[in-house]
């Protein structure tokens, strides 16, 4: 068989904080797409919803691209889920969502978005509101997806603190080295 | 839209992409040198496209195939606590592939032909995999060593030019530190443990030490890719000089824990680097080859894993074609 489709997979981490792209899975369905999510990008505390949306249904486009007069293909209006990548910064996530607004279509929503998130953001993604899928907000569903992860705090580095502190004898001796 | 559409990138279409001008090269080299990341949808040199396909699926491969070198101690694990502790690292491991696929794709290379290439034995994965685990205590000593070398690199990879893989990177990172904190961790207590636990952790450490030393890849005299991803951005940082940060490291903690390092040449020089002696590079190469090592091993238990799963994929399937049925009907 061909491979199942891609879906995007964005994660809040918490109660307040916005919904971040953090990578992909393969799933049959949304409901597939968000169990496969939970797996691959909920395994530690720090998420309270997650949000999966079919790849090939967003719109996407690099500053280098719209720099480039590139413009986004054709589409239905609605509402538009805007995503943006802001800084060069290292991270673990390809950036925000940074709010949500309507347009006739697709180009008309970017065009809407630049004028409203700043002209200076270095991708774009323009995810349709009827191409997401979103884990249900019920206390319940919270609870059982993302609160068992909680408690296993032995997957947190913090747990280990004082192992390693011992070596500083035989470290301090290096000099002009890079260490991290 | 190129973000998330899979161009494909085998040769006929890349054969068929514009001629790349000096202008873009000059265009796509400063981008770089001015520390900006480079994006799906961006520029850039089909060779840099090629070359980074190359490095991160190898790399997705290595995570999946070690899963199995530890995975196989999971029911042997001495405590719950222990086997806990092991099976998130594994989980892990399994999630590093998948971000690492992931970044793949984004270049346009396909998970399938990913997959394809590995259960056939054409692609290539780190060969540290393919050593034997003798005892329990080679759990610790991977955790220690093996996620402690990968975790320098990883770190150096994290600064890297490509968006998705230095992303991929930089959450890889955060989740290896608990690898690397819980080996340790158990050597260390091993070390200071019964003689029998005692003997256990020397013997891991002289099985791993050289192996962990060579997983950093050849000496960079001898590394044939480095030039081209050293100079677009991606290896920010020579085979040498990640190794001899990693020795920097490790070696006075392995002391210092009251281990002996198999190895009568190491010393520290006057900057206060701890150099190793010669390595053996036959027989990693021997292990690179699959001539000595686990490696038909290792594929076996990925083709059988493959086999195993048939029956979710065809019933994945099945129901596709259901639903698709259901809501023409
Ligand atoms: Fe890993
Ligand atoms: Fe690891």
């Amino acid at each position: 068989m061909s491979e199942l489709p891609r879906w995007e997979v964005f994660k809040q981490d918490g109660p307040g904080k916005v919904h971040q792209a953090v990578g992909s899975v393969h799933a049959g369905d949304g409901q597939h797409a968000l169990f496969t999510a939970r797996s691959v990008f909920a395994r530690r505390p720090a998420a309270v919803s997650l949000w999966v949306a079919r790849a090939d249904h967003i719109f996407a486009l690099t500053k280098q691209e719209l720099d480039a007069g590139k413009g986004l293909s054709e589409g239905n209006g609605g509402t538009f889920y805007i995503f943006g990548k802001k800084t060069n910064r290292r991270s673990m996530t390809l950036g925000d969502h940074l709010g949500t607004l309507e347009a006739s279509n697709p180009q008309a929503a970017l065009e809407a978005a630049r004028t409203q998130y700043g002209d200076d953001l270095l991708v774009w993604w323009l995810v349709p509101d009827s191409a997401l899928v979103r884990s249900t907000d019920s206390a319940e569903t919270v609870e059982s997806w993302f609160a068992p992860a909680k408690d296993k705090t032995y997957k947190q580095q913090s747990s280990y603190g004082v192992v390693g502190q011992h070596a500083s004898a035989h470290k301090k001796a290096v000099r002009g080295g890079d260490h991290d | 839209m190129t973000q998330i559409q899979n161009a494909s990138a085998s040769a006929p279409v890349l054969a068929a992409l514009p001629v790349e001008t000096p202008e873009q090269l000059e265009a796509f080299e400063a981008r770089i040198a001015a520390g900006e990341k480079i994006e799906p949808g961006d520029w850039m040199p089909a060779e840099y496209r090629r070359q980074l396909i190359r490095m991160i699926s190898q790399h997705a491969h290595s995570e999946v195939v070690g899963m199995l070198p530890e995975g196989e101690w999971i029911r042997f694990a001495p405590s719950l606590k222990r086997k806990l502790i092991l099976m998130a690292k594994v989980q892990d491991e399994a999630g590093h592939g998948q971000y690492l696929y992931h970044a793949a794709e984004t270049l346009g290379a396909t998970r399938e032909e990913m997959v394809d290439a590995l259960l056939s034995g054409k692609a290539k994965y780190s060969s540290i995999f393919n050593y034997p685990t003798h005892s329990w205590a080679d759990v610790g000593m991977i955790g220690w060593l093996v996620d402690g070398a990968a975790i320098k690199n990883q770190t150096m990879l994290a600064g890297c030019s490509y968006g998705p893989y230095s992303r991929a990177m930089v959450r890889i990172c955060s989740e290896e530190t608990f690898h690397h904190k819980q080996g340790k961790e158990m050597i260390v207590l091993y070390a200071q443990g019964t003689p029998k636990q005692r003997e256990m952790a020397q013997d891991a450490l002289n099985r791993w030490w050289w192996p962990s030393l060579m997983m950093l890849g050849p000496h960079d005299a001898d590394s044939p890719n480095s030039g081209v991803l050293s100079r677009w951005g991606v290896k920010l940082k020579s085979n040498d000089e990640v190794r001899q940060e990693y020795m920097n490291e490790h070696v006075p903690e392995l002391l210092e824990a009251g281990l002996t390092i198999p190895d009568s040449d190491l010393h520290q020089d006057e900057q206060g680097n701890w150099r190793h002696g010669a390595i053996d590079w036959t027989e990693f190469w021997a292990v690179v080859k699959g001539e000595r090592g686990l490696n038909k091993e290792r594929l076996g238990a990925r083709q059988q894993a493959h086999t195993d799963g048939a029956w979710v994929r065809d019933a994945l399937d099945a129901y596709a074609v259901r639903e698709s049925g259901a809501t023409r009907a």
